[in-house]
């Protein structure tokens, strides 16, 4: 699964990066997990 | 009194230069002042094009009356919200009312954190809508990232123009010039425009890269930035620019010498190594980084392909300057260059290793060897070291493919010693998969130990 920070639009995969951690935060733009939703 | 230029029959520059604040963003500095461009259109609809720094309100608003004219003022494009273009859309949000705001969801989310108000008539626009203010007719492209979240680029079909928001701007007064045509830009203009994309929008390469790929799609004749000149002529000398800065690659196939030194010792090595390349042929350039502010060294760092970083040892760790440099080159995620290192110590010189850290944290940097090393100053026969090094370097810009020395059997290497920390793996060989037992870089980061 694929998330998008809402922010900046960076792209977190599941599948190279492993589960999201609780306290992550976007490296490009910082913003925290609440930020990130599943690509459409 | 006004003071606008032209851009076409129905554009106007209406923006102004600020020549006395020292600083940009509160810590770039700016000798040359900076403008700040915005630009109204006269068509059927008078549209607005971002507004401007506090600094330069007063000649703005003179500027935006006199060209109105009388005539309402229908729509403002907000392409970017950072107050250097954004401190006065409240202000003009109150003198004129009866004006739709244009911009993106984020942007209008930072009309609420800035300013504090709601504007009165919005159009929030999504990728790739559309307006047309009669003869023209606009497409909205947003650019996150560059160097903002909210950044919206716009592009008008009707004279091939595109509003870049801070993609293309430079740092630099417009001193009665408005079109980079009208300088020697690759004189004049290039060293403060690298210096202005670096520092502000270095760290987003692959977001500047995005909007790259949408903008050459696009038919372009002109690219009007909200800093410094206008591109009507020769734009793939920009594009070009752009295209590598964004991917990290170097301009110059070159050294780049950076040296933080206190009493003279590491800054003679610096000059003797500069001279013995400048021999060789190679391009080569250096500051030192205490007397240098670190926008300009973060600017050569982006230009040349080599990076010589020499650095004293000084309570313990790496002397400050150079350690600050180091952090903004991460932060601004420079990659992709070949660097080698020297540093000094009178007692316990450890520089060498803990920028050695700091460099291989970063995106394919390349360490060429093992770090010179002085003693408060160059012994008898150091300058064979550093000549070794520049002979080094230079088959390296070059891309010589290196010597390899003929061993016989007396000679073959009894050890490898880790380029980053200095731990010395003893044996004839180095397994493949060998890891560093203190730093923990791979075996690729040894090299035999002479």
């Amino acid at each position: 699964m694929k998330y998008v920070c809402d922010i900046c639009g960076f792209i977190y995969d599941e599948a190279t990066e492993g589960p999201m951690p609780d306290d992550y935060t976007c490296p490009l733009c910082g913003a925290d997990k609440s930020h990130f939703k599943p690509e459409e | 009194m006004h003071c606008i230029r032209k851009v076409t029959d129905d554009l106007l520059w209406i923006g102004a230069s600020d020549r006395q604040h020292p600083h940009f963003e509160a810590v770039l500095p700016i000798p040359n002042g900076m403008s700040f461009n915005s630009y109204l259109l006269l068509d059927e609809k008078t549209v607005l094009f971002d507004t401007v720094d506090r600094a330069v309100q007063g000649q703005f608003f003179e500027n935006l009356e006199y060209s109105l004219k009388g005539r309402a003022l229908d729509y403002v494009f907000v392409h970017h919200m950072e107050p250097d273009h954004a401190a006065t859309l409240g202000d003009l949000m109150l003198r004129h009312p009866e004006a739709t705001i244009v911009c993106n969801g984020k942007s209008l989310n930072m009309i609420h954190q800035f300013h504090c108000t709601d504007p009165k008539k919005v159009i929030l626009i999504n990728e790739g809508d559309t307006l047309s203010t009669g003869r023209h007719h606009f497409t909205f492209y947003n650019a996150p990232m560059v160097h903002w979240p909210e950044v919206i680029v716009s592009y008008d079909s009707t004279d091939q123009i595109l509003f870049s928001a801070d993609a293309f701007g430079t740092f630099g007064a417009l001193n009665g010039i408005l079109f980079a045509d009208e300088v020697d830009f690759d004189r004049n203009w290039l060293d403060e425009s690298r210096r202005y994309y670096t520092n502000v929008v270095g760290k987003y390469g692959p977001q500047v890269i995005s909007l790259l790929n949408k903008v050459v799609k696009l038919e372009l004749r002109m690219i009007c930035p909200l800093h410094g000149p206008i591109w009507r002529k020769n734009l793939d000398y920009m594009l070009d620019k752009y295209t590598k800065w964004a991917a990290y690659e170097p301009e110059v196939q070159g050294v780049l010498i950076a040296f933080a030194s206190v009493y003279g010792g590491t800054e003679t090595a610096a000059n003797i190594l500069a001279c013995r390349l400048a021999e060789l042929g190679i391009p080569v350039e250096m500051y030192d980084v205490s007397v240098t502010h670190y926008s300009y060294v973060l600017s050569d760092l982006f230009k040349y392909s080599h990076i010589v970083f020499a650095s004293t040892t000084y309570n313990n760790g790496i002397f400050i300057s150079m350690e600050n440099l180091l952090h903004v080159m991460a932060h601004h995620n420079l990659q992709n260059r070949k660097v080698a290192l020297i540093q000094n110590g009178s007692w316990a010189p450890c520089s060498g290793k803990l920028m050695s850290q700091l460099l291989c944290d970063m995106k394919n940097i390349e360490v060429l060897e093992a770090p010179i090393t002085l003693k408060s100053t160059l012994a008898p026969g150091q300058d064979q070291e550093l000549e070794g090094l520049a002979k080094a370097l230079a088959a390296s810009v070059r891309g010589d493919e290196p010597v390899l020395v003929e061993d016989n059997e007396t000679s073959k290497p009894k050890g490898f010693v880790c380029k980053v920390c200095g731990f010395i793996y003893e044996g004839d060989t180095l397994p493949d998969n060998f890891v560093c037992p203190i730093c923990h870089r791979p075996a690729r980061d040894f090299e035999p130990l002479s």
